[in-house]
């Protein structure tokens, strides 16, 4: 798996209650990677977060990592 | 920014990520198992950031502090303490999942958040003389509602000036505001050259 999916699979199956719902899809594009994270639709709060604070903190240590490699990554949550 | 990293390189290393050193000699306060659980965690997500970098668990009875140290503690600070808030934020998300038996887990490197803490306080005093001495209200920065308490409080007994904060969300900003009291009462009257509050 991608360095920067496996990141992103580890936390959000740290966050989630059903952690083998989790999948990050990595779609390499032209000039950035994006990452495509389904869970559970029950879990989906928990990914997000209140006002999507979970969902930035994981954007911002996604782009603290990328940003080392000279890559730029992009977090989607898939509802 | 690069003082400090030169500073947290010169740290010394304590073995390398991931290695359980097992040094634990208060066992009694962790019955929990919450901050071993907390420091695998971090290790974990600073590992797949490809940090080098090592966590140390100090606790007391109500919070866990992770102290993070290594050659790219720096980076797992990152700019303005960005990215270790993020690890703090997730760290605690992780940790806490479950209602039983909270505890607030600390993400720290060294001595980081207390001086992180003493700049700000002592910025706001800088900022809050400005405001008494140019009779202005002076707009500070946006910051998160932990630091803006910690504002709120160290120039709730300053001389002269009130605090409040305004905006939304991730735009809101402390504004120290002169007291209108602060007109009358002092010796310095006859100093003042500029009118108050508005030009």
């Amino acid at each position: 798996m991608d360095q920067l999916a496996e990141l992103i699979d580890y936390i959000a199956r740290a966050l989630v209650d059903d952690p083998e719902d989790v999948t990050v899809e990595a779609v390499e594009g032209d000039r950035a990677i994006i990452l495509e994270l389904t869970v559970a639709p029950s879990d989906l709060g928990k990914v997000i977060g209140k006002d999507g604070r979970t969902a930035r903190a994981m954007r911002t240590l996604l782009s603290a990592t990328s940003a080392r490699m000279r890559r730029r990554a992009i977090l989607d949550i898939l509802e | 920014m690069d003082e400090r990293e030169n500073e947290l390189k010169e740290a010394p290393l304590e073995g390398a990520l991931l290695v359980g050193v097992e040094d634990r000699d208060d066992d009694d306060l962790d019955e929990d198992g919450k901050a071993d659980y907390a420091r695998e965690v971090l290790e974990g997500i600073l590992s797949r950031m490809d940090l080098d970098a090592t966590v140390d668990v100090r606790e007391d009875d109500e919070r866990v502090v992770l102290d993070v140290a290594g050659p790219d503690a720096g980076r797992a600070i990152g700019k303005k303490g960005q990215t270790l808030d993020a690890l703090q934020f997730l760290v605690n998300k992780i940790v806490n999942r479950f209602p039983d038996g909270r505890r607030y887990i600390v993400v720290d490197s060294g001595d980081y958040r207390d001086r992180h803490d003493k700049n700000l306080v002592n910025m706001a005093r800088r900022e809050a003389k400005r405001a008494v001495d140019q009779g202005r209200t002076i707009t500070l920065e946006p910051m998160p509602a932990r630091d803006r308490r910690l504002i709120h409080l160290s120039l709730a007994k300053f001389p002269d000036v009130t605090t409040k904060s305004n905006g939304e969300g991730l735009g809101r900003r402390i504004q120290i505001i002169p007291s209108s009291g602060s007109r009358g009462g002092g010796g310095g009257d006859r100093d003042r050259r500029r009118p108050r509050r508005r030009d």
